[in-house]
């Protein structure tokens, strides 16, 4: 996650006005602006257009999540303790390598239920932090609806000098291995699904395009998907500020770009994206969404009102919030009693 | 002035930038804050504890402290939504004679079932108990029926708390003569709450059941968020612009003064991000239970501001709502 909170050293004082006279500190223009930093920044003369109706700057905060979210340093530090509470309440999970590298492994947080469906989470963090174990608080709803957890390790983008694809494969690759090892831990091979969110979004948008095929993979492997907060057009974020860790090429944008191997998707997939993010990361799940829909292939997309792209994140440990209620109503679970 | 303003919005910034974020320096709570900061004023004299009035003004405020409180509202009013589209509509139960005396009922499918009751927040001002689907609905699932408390609000009585405390008491006892019309056990009735609903629930866990021939124990537990116990430095702030505070009503109305009636086992909770003066009345409300040598338990939630430590009911495996399930005990397994 980056840790950048990037607020302007200027406040104006129209905009202590208006926020003095709304009892608040917001800018008048809309609830996605009011949700930044209400700090007005530095006035700029505005450069020519890079992407759509965005300049250069503003493509870089637009995938810049701190702009956006104000409070993201208050929702790391929940989402950190209640992982150290995990660690009473679920206790350790088994952590299993799927692959020679150091990090190839996946965390299994086991439910009680024989033969059970299994949720993998692929974690965000703008492809350069992150780390499976800080999805933990993730498992405990699913493990007691009677579904395994599967948290997937993999490497950050500064451990590849910059490069995607090593951990697209690994992605890939770990989802191959529950599959054949599904058995190992009780879980269905034949009812995997997949979560993913931000970055792990995008990672979970080159999973579901994967030509399992050629790996002698059934194509339906994974039963349907959960991506939050994806992206799926790498186009735009290349032009961020976020190629200054990403060593973007032209094979690597068109591999990695989702939205334009429409043919290989054979899993239904639910995006959803918060009211309140980044007009770039909302315009990614909504386009992805449309394209998907225009080839044919069952999607739906769930644009959740009051939402910052943090607290989309922390949705999904919350079975009556909304990535968790789609992740339970796509693995038919319920927490009836 | 525009320079000393210039000058404290400095050393915030710096402050906040070597921290990784705009926070003042008094804190987490105060980072929550809006961080513009407020223009120059002088400090008046100390009215309560180290709070001069307009600071006093502002621990009762919550939008001071949660600049993200229309959001929160939004986000809980579209949640709300969803899950009333999923669990349909409550069943409606009159505890009084008037049309606002009623009780929203969402009802879990088990059999002589718990009963949670609860009592809604919005600074008694606001608010109406068919709004809290997103309430009901990890309850009724997890085999719990739900009951919101409808009741007034001191627009319509001029100011009198005395009404809308009486009113949840007598829907209180309502639900426990009449828990078996809806399939609930009157021996197992809970209450939860948020806000200035914790405050009337603070009151209705030391009211007097004896003499309403209810027995002490009528609820077996209750898990309160973010309330008010003790109305002294309520009525020295600003709310007591639209609550008439009297010396009776701060007297009968301060839960903290009725340790002696309380006979239900209290789970207390606050958000690090509140406001000091609402975590200060819940720390001192749970220091002077248990000095009485009564069950209580305080519940810290780091990072929540007032409005997150509310939403956290609709939440089962967050603050509120895990206590809540722990409480009834009741499973969240399939």
């Amino acid at each position: 996650m980056q840790d950048n909170q990037r607020c302007k050293p200027t406040v104006s004082r129209r905009a202590l006005v208006a926020g003095t006279a709304a009892g608040t500190m917001m800018l008048a223009t809309g609830d996605a602006l009011a949700q930044r930093c209400p700090l007005t920044p530095p006035p700029r003369t505005r450069g020519p257009n890079v992407w759509l109706d965005l300049d250069q700057h503003e493509l870089d905060e637009a995938y810049d999540q701190s702009v956006y979210s104000f409070n993201q340093r208050f929702i790391q530090e929940r989402r950190n303790e209640r992982n150290e509470l995990m660690a009473k309440v679920l206790g350790k999970p088994e952590r299993v390598a799927y692959g020679s590298g150091k990090l190839e492994m996946v965390d299994i947080y086991k439910t009680k239920r024989p033969n059970a469906p299994t949720m993998i989470y692929l974690h965000g963090g703008a492809w350069r932090g992150g780390r499976s174990a800080q999805g933990a608080y993730l498992a405990e709803p699913f493990v007691n609806a009677g579904a395994h957890f599967v948290n997937v390790e993999f490497n950050n983008v500064p451990d590849f000098k910059g490069d995607l694809m090593p951990m697209v494969d690994q992605c890939r690759r770990a989802v191959a291995w529950i599959y054949r090892n599904a058995g190992s831990f009780g879980g269905n091979p034949d009812a995997l699904y997949l979560s993913g969110f931000s970055s792990g979004g995008h990672l979970g948008g080159c999973v579901v395009i994967t030509e399992w095929e050629k790996q002698g993979l059934p194509r339906n492997i994974l039963k349907g998907a959960v991506l939050g907060s994806g992206m799926y057009d790498l186009k735009p974020v290349r032009m961020s500020a976020r190629s200054s860790y990403v060593k973007f090429t032209d094979d690597m944008e068109q591999a990695l770009s989702a939205m334009r191997h429409l043919d290989k998707v054979h899993t239904p997939l639910i995006l959803t994206i918060g009211l309140l993010e980044t007009p770039e990361f909302q315009r990614q799940s909504r386009e992805f969404a449309a394209a998907l829909a225009r080839a044919g292939k069952p999607v739906k997309l769930i644009q959740a009102k009051g939402h910052n792209h943090f607290e989309m994140g922390e949705s999904l440990s919350n079975p009556y919030g909304i990535m968790g209620r789609a992740a339970m109503e796509m693995m038919k679970l319920t927490t009836a009693a | 002035m525009k320079s000393a303003s210039h000058m404290l919005t400095c050393r915030a910034l710096v402050a906040g930038t070597a921290a990784g974020t705009v926070a003042l320096a008094a804190g987490d709570a105060s980072a929550q804050r809006c961080p513009a900061v407020p223009p120059p004023r002088t400090k008046g004299p100390a009215i309560w504890l180290s709070y001069d009035q307009h600071d006093m003004d502002e621990m009762y405020d919550q939008s001071v402290y949660a600049f993200n409180q229309k959001h929160t509202l939004a986000r809980s009013a579209a949640n709300n939504k969803i899950a009333a589209a999923t669990i349909g509509k409550s069943e409606r139960f009159a505890y009084g004679p008037t049309p606002i005396e009623g009780v929203d009922v969402w009802k879990t499918k088990k059999p002589n079932a718990p009963v949670l009751i609860y009592i809604h927040g919005g600074s008694w001002r606001s608010g109406r108990s068919f709004d809290f689907a997103l309430y009901a609905e990890p309850y009724i699932n997890a085999g719990a029926h739900f009951v919101a408390i409808d009741f007034t609000n001191v627009r319509d009585t001029k100011g009198d708390l005395f009404p809308l405390v009486d009113q949840c008491r007598r829907a209180v006892g309502f639900v426990y003569r009449n828990a078996a019309r809806f399939g609930g056990d009157p021996e197992r009735l809970y209450l939860c709450s948020r806000s200035s609903g914790s405050h009337l629930a603070g009151c209705v866990v030391t009211t007097d059941w004896d003499k309403m021939g209810l027995p002490r124990t009528i609820l077996k537990g209750a898990v309160l968020g973010s309330g008010m116990y003790d109305l002294k430095p309520v009525r020295m702030s600003a709310r007591s612009k639209f609550v008439a505070f009297t010396d009776a009503m701060e007297h009968e109305l301060s839960a903290q003064r009725h340790i002696d009636r309380l006979h239900t086992p209290l789970v207390l909770c606050i958000g690090t991000l509140e406001t000091p003066e609402f975590q200060r009345q819940s720390r001192e409300f749970a220091d002077k239970v248990r000095a009485a040598g009564k069950p209580v338990e305080l519940v810290v939630g780091q990072h929540y501001n007032h409005f997150e430590v509310g939403d956290t009911i609709g939440h089962p495996y967050q603050l509120m709502g895990r206590e809540l399930i722990k409480m009834m005990k009741l499973s969240m397994a399939a």
